[in-house]
Formats: structure tokens, sequence, C-alpha cells
């Protein structure tokens, strides 16, 4: 379980990353995040992980103080934390496997971490990973081959490989075309129903986010505004959660009322 | 300029002539100061070619003296710059901005690049025959010294330049930093650093020949020697052999450059 208990973060130049946040998040769920650009939801993911720090309030997960962790102890605990970005982040130069195979980098010894000799049941386990998410036969192709809906595939399986508890994902699908978007987002419901991995996802389409997430957590200047099923989201919630600025057909919708 | 329907854009103003105003002027300056004459160059100039006529027909008896500083000169270069590249990178990874956040040890590690590039690789190798004495030893030190300082600037800038998102994403699967600059950034900066480390073994060979000179060992020794006893057949062997290792050194690296890049 995560838990924020008033959780605060201000960057240094002054800009309120998040504030007094209160969340409660269970094993399993599958979560969107949305709001603004700059409104915190990079934040609060990156907070989950630690490739933030937070100012204030407790973040506890399964126990532990995240706020507390550090050196061996921090990556110990990422070790089990998933994460997936909007520009895949993979190394381009390399071959899909090779990707995969860096999350069981952490647990290698000596001369094969130097060299990146792994074991046969790291590659077995690696083409597992790009087996489940249908991309087996790119395993030894290289990413810069592949397309951006195939490379958010790898990272995905990178993700996987590491069996984690929890996967976070800022704006997976934010540079796919909209059918490659809605595979991606299958993929992430397949494994948040097969394997009960918590998901939370930062997404801009809410669309897209009403269509596969149980619940939406609505952020706006680092506060959380809406936090609730997704099947309670209206027009009133969401032009609150990004302040009367929607998107789209939504707009004109707002302004003829 | 003013468009059709009245909008007007500011076209910035090119520097282009004031730019070729002044490397004018600066070449006039150094002219004048170096001394540099025309009058010179064109009344002296076909002492060239008959110091060139002298080197021919080359003395082909003289070759096997040659082999020796000839592979000396390689071995020089070679081992230099390799352990020169090799102790490059972890002080490259110490000097980027991106890896290291202390500004301290990023300034020091700089400077210290600074200030072994500045040293000119025939005083490093002077300097190196006092302390290790006379042979290639202090001219492998000379090129090993040249190599890091270079080697290692141009790598921190080659980091620097690298996209930190497979490095964050390493981070987040829980990698220490070296693990993640030796799985995220290492792969794609790889291919650059060998190309660059073929090219200054390249340079090195070139440089290496001159090292005799101040007695480190090599092609400079003889070159030197046979120069003063004016034994310009012989001379001529040695260029024309030094002409053939650097060509084929340099083709050969070129086309792995090109093959990896």
């Amino acid at each position: 379980m995560i838990k924020f208990d008033h959780v605060t973060k201000v960057y240094p130049n002054g800009v309120v990353g998040l504030k007094d946040v209160n969340l409660e998040i269970e094993q399993g769920e599958f979560i969107g995040i949305i709001g603004l650009s700059g409104a915190g939801k990079s934040t609060l993911i990156r907070a989950i992980n630690k490739m933030h720090d937070i100012n204030e309030g407790s973040l506890n997960v399964d126990g532990l103080e995240v706020k507390d962790l550090k050196g061996s102890k921090l990556r110990a605990y990422r070790t089990e934390i998933g994460m997936i970005f909007q520009s895949f982040n993979l190394v381009t130069r390399t071959t899909v496997i090779k990707n995969v195979l860096t999350s069981f980098v952490p647990k290698l010894k000596g001369w094969r971490k130097i060299t990146g000799t792994f074991s046969k049941e790291n590659e077995i386990a690696a083409l597992d990973a790009l087996d489940k998410v249908g991309i087996l036969d790119k395993a030894y192709t290289r990413v810069d081959q592949l397309s951006g809906g195939q490379q958010q595939r790898v990272a995905l399986a990178r993700t996987l490989a590491q069996s984690p508890k929890v996967i976070l994902a800022d704006e997976p699908v934010a540079a796919l075309d909209p059918i490659t978007a809605n595979q991606v987002m299958d993929d992430f419901k397949r494994i948040n129903d097969d394997f009960n991995i918590t998901v939370l996802i930062n997404i801009h389409h809410v669309d897209l986010a009403l269509k596969y997430v149980h619940r939406i957590i609505g952020i706006k200047a680092g506060e959380i505004v809406y936090d609730g099923p997704s099947e309670n989201i209206n027009d009133e919630i969401l032009a609150n959660i990004y302040d009367n600025k929607l998107p789209g057909g939504r707009e004109k919708d707002e302004e003829t009322k | 300029m003013v468009l059709p329907n009245g909008k007007t854009v500011i076209k910035p103003r090119s520097n282009a002539l004031l730019v070729t105003a002044i490397i004018i002027i600066f070449s006039l300056i150094s002219v004048k100061v170096t001394g540099f004459s025309f009058a010179v160059l064109a009344k002296r100039g076909h002492q060239f070619w008959f110091l060139v006529a002298q080197m021919f027909p080359i003395n082909t008896h003289y070759l096997p003296n040659i082999w020796e500083p000839l592979f000396d000169t390689i071995k020089m270069s070679l081992l230099g710059c390799s352990i020169g590249a090799l102790l490059a990178i972890p002080f490259a990874m110490i000097a980027s901005n991106n890896l290291v956040h202390s500004k301290i040890v990023i300034s020091v590690t700089r400077v210290i690049f600074s200030i072994l590039r500045t040293l000119p690789t025939l005083v490093t190798a002077l300097i190196a025959t006092y302390i290790w004495g006379l042979g290639t030893l202090a001219g492998t030190i000379a090129i090993f010294v040249f190599s890091f300082s270079y080697l290692g600037k141009l790598l921190y800038e080659e980091i620097e330049t690298v996209d930190m998102g497979p490095y964050e994403a390493m981070q987040s699967l829980g990698l220490n930093w070296i693990d993640c600059f030796r799985y995220a950034i290492l792969p794609e900066i790889l291919p650059y650093f060998i190309s660059n480390s073929l090219y200054c073994f390249e340079g090195n060979v070139r440089y290496a020949a001159i090292l005799g000179y101040v007695g480190a060992g090599g092609l400079g020794l003889i070159i030197n020697e046979k120069i003063s006893y004016m034994e310009w057949d012989k001379v001529g062997m040695i260029l024309v052999m030094l002409f053939f290792t650097v060509a084929i050194i340099e083709s050969t690296s070129h086309y792995i450059r090109k093959r990896i890049t």
C-alpha cells in the first residue's frame, strides 16, 4: 500500500510541486492522474520511487518510509518499482533484449556486471517479459529500428522483468498515435489484471484515461482536487481540474453554457 | 521587409563583412609581427627541392636499421594511447556535469585535463627522460599524458550531450551511478570514443616519430642523427617508411571509424 500523508514538495526555485497531498493506494489499483502540465502529476509519481525528494509529510510504501531511504537501501527499493516514460528512455544503439536485461543488473556480481554477461535464466526471463507484451520476435532487433509503440512495449517489458509491485508511468502514451496509445493502454490493463501490479499513469488524454482506469486523481497546482472512481467524472469536475481551460470539444460546451 | 499583406519582418543584419575585415587585419598584423617574407620564401625556395633531390634515390640498404625504431615508435603510440584512453574514462565521468553534481570535483578534473593538454608532448617527453631515463618509456609516458588529456576532454563533452533519459530509467531500475553509466551512456558514446581513440593513435604515430629528438626513443633518434650527418639518402629512406606506416594506419583507422559510427 502506498500512503501519502500531508506530503509537500517545493522545488528549490520556489515552484510548488505538491501541496499537502493525502492519498491511499491499495495493491492492484489502476489509477489515472490527470491535470494541466506543471500541475504536479510528474512530481507525485516521481516522489513514490524517490526520483524526486519530498520536503514535508510522510510517504509510506508497504511499511517503508520513502523519505528515509538512501544508497543501497534506496536502490533495492527501486528494483521493486517499475517506471515508464513518455520518451521510452531506451538505449537505442543496442538490441531490445539488452535493454530488457538491464533490469537484472542490480543483481549481477563482479566481472559479469562489468562485461554485461547475463545468466541463461536472466535471458529467458527477459524473453518471457517480451513475450508478455507481444514483441518476442523483436528480441534481437536494434531498438532504433522499432516504432514508438514497439519501443514503449520494450520499456514495459524491461519493467516487467523486474517483477515490480508498482508501475509508475509518466505520460506513457503522449508520444504515440491514438491507435498505438490504445494498444499500450491495453497492455497496462492486462498487466494490472494478470499480475495484480499497482499501475499509476499520468495522462493527458482524459477519454483514454476514463476508458481504462478505475480511479482518477485530479491534480491542480500541486493539490488533489478530485480523487474517486472514474465513473463519477463529469464535465464540472474536469472543468475544475483543468482550470476551465478544457481541451477539445468540451471547451465549446463550457462556453455555450 | 514588407509582405504583400503589410506585415513586416526584420531581417537580421549579416556580419560577414565585418568578420572578413577582422580576419584580413589580423593576417596582416601577423605577417608583420612574425617577419614572414615572400621575398625570402621565393629566393630560398629552391633549397627545399635541392634537399628533396638529395634524398633520392633513397638508401634501401639502410632499411634493416629502421625496423626497430619504427616499431618502437608504433609501440609507444599504441601503448601510450591505450592506457591514456582507458584512464580517461573514469576521469571524464567525474568531469561531466550530468553525472557529478559537485562543482569542485568537476572543475578540478577539468583543470587537470587542461593543464596536461597545454603541455607540448615534446616537453613532456623531455621531462620524462630526466625522470625515467632515455628510451621508449619516456616517449610512452609523454604520449600517454597527451592522449589522456585529449581523449578525456572529448569524452566528457560527448557524455554531456548524451540523452539522459536512459540514465534516468536505469536509476529507476535501482542501478548505482557507475552501472547507470556503464549500461545507459557507454553504449551511446562507445563508437565515438573508439573513433576518437583511433584518431588520436594516428596522430600519435606522427608525434612519436619526433620524440626521439629529445631522447625518448623511436624514429626521431635516427632522423636526428642522419640529418646531422647530412646522410640525406638515409633520411629519405626513413621518411618513406614513416609515410607508408602512417598511410596504412590512417586508412585502416579511417575504415574502422567509418564502420562503427
